[in-house]
C-alpha cells in the first residue's frame, strides 16, 4: 500500500474528533465509554502511522507496533473497570445518564 | 488497488465512527464500533502491521465489544436508552460546541502536517508484513520486557479490581435486605 502515512494520520484525527465530539454529547455513560474506546484506536493508528513512517525497506521500525499493544491492553483494562463501575451504578441509580450523576458537584 | 481499498475502508470507519455517536440506542452504537474495529484490523493489514490486525479484531472486536454488548443487555438498554438520550437540540449545547473547537483544531494540525509533506511512502514487499511476529516477540521480550512486565501488573491490578467492585456490589445489596 503506496498510501502516504499523513492519510493514516488524517484518518486517526477523524476518529480522534468523531470521539471527542461523542465523549461531550452523548448522556449514555456506555457510549461515552465506547468513544473513549473509539480515541483509543485513533491514538492506535497515530502509533502505527508513525512506525511506518520511520521503517525504511531494510529496517522495520516496530515501536509504534509495540505500543499499540500496550494501548489496546490498556483498552481492555479500562472497559472491563468502566463497565463494572457502570454495573455498580446501574443498581445504586437505576440509570446511566451521566445527568443524574451529580453528588460530586461542589 | 490497495489504495483505493484504504481509502474506501476510511470512509467507512469515519462513517461508523459517526453511526457510534450518533445512534439513537446503545445497541446500534456498538454494532457501528464493530464496523469502525473491523475496518480499522482491515487498514492495520494493509498498512503493513498483520500482528496488530490480528489482535485487533481478537481484543477490540472479540473481548471489548462483547462485554459492551454484554453491559447493555444485561441492563436492557436497548430501548431505555433511547428515551432519555438528549434532552435538548446538541447543536446548542456548550459541549458541542467544545467538540467542534477540537474537531477543527485537530483539521488544522493535520493540514498543517500534510502541506509540510515530509512524509515519504514506505514501500512494503508484498507477503511480507512491518511486524513479523518474531520480531515484534524480539522487541516485545528484550528493549520492553519491562513494560511487558509492568503491563501484567496492570492486568492483575485490573482483575483484582473488578472482583473487588463486584463483590462489593453483593454486599451492599445484602445490606439493602437487612435494612
Amino acid at each position: 500500500m503506496n498510501v502516504p502515512s499523513e492519510h493514516l494520520l488524517f484518518l486517526a484525527a477523524g476518529l480522534f474528533a468523531i470521539g471527542v465530539l461523542g465523549f461531550l454529547i452523548r448522556r449514555n455513560v456506555i457510549i461515552v465509554l465506547m468513544c473513549i474506546e473509539l480515541m483509543l484506536n485513533a491514538a492506535n493508528l497515530t502509533f502505527l502511522a508513525a512506525s511506518r513512517q520511520h521503517s525504511t525497506p531494510q529496517v522495520a521500525n516496530l515501536d509504534g507496533a509495540v505500543f499499540s499493544i500496550f494501548v489496546i491492553l490498556v483498552a481492555a483494562c479500562e472497559a472491563a473497570v468502566g463497565l463494572a463501575l457502570i454495573i455498580a451504578l446501574f443498581r445504586l441509580k437505576q440509570t446511566v445518564e451521566a445527568d443524574s450523576l451529580s453528588e460530586m458537584k461542589g | 488497488m490497495a489504495e483505493i481499498l484504504f481509502y474506501v475502508l476510511s470512509a467507512a470507519a469515519l462513517l461508523f465512527g459517526l453511526g457510534v455517536v450518533l445512534a439513537k440506542s446503545p445497541m446500534m452504537s456498538v454494532l457501528s464500533l464493530l464496523g469502525s474495529f473491523f475496518c480499522l484490523a482491515v487498514i492495520y493489514l494493509l498498512a503493513g502491521f498483520q500482528f496488530l490486525a490480528a489482535a485487533q479484531i481478537l481484543v477490540y472486536a472479540g473481548a471489548i465489544l462483547v462485554l459492551f454488548l454484554f453491559v447493555i443487555m444485561l441492563l436492557n438498554l436497548g430501548e431505555l436508552g433511547a428515551i432519555a438520550e438528549r434532552s435538548n437540540s446538541f447543536l446548542d449545547s456548550t459541549a458541542a460546541r467544545i467538540g467542534a473547537v477540537i474537531a477543527v483544531g485537530m483539521g488544522v494540525v493535520g493540514l498543517a502536517a500534510a502541506s509540510r509533506a515530509a512524509f515519504q511512502p514506505v514501500r512494503v514487499e508484498p507477503g511480507k508484513g512491518l511486524d513479523g511476529l518474531e520480531a515484534i516477540a524480539t522487541e516485545l521480550f528484550g528493549r520492553y520486557s519491562l513494560a511487558f512486565e509492568a503491563a501484567s501488573i496492570l492486568l492483575l491490578a485490573t482483575m483484582v479490581a473488578v472482583i473487588a467492585l463486584a463483590k462489593r456490589q453483593r454486599r451492599g445489596l445484602k445490606n439493602g435486605g437487612r435494612a
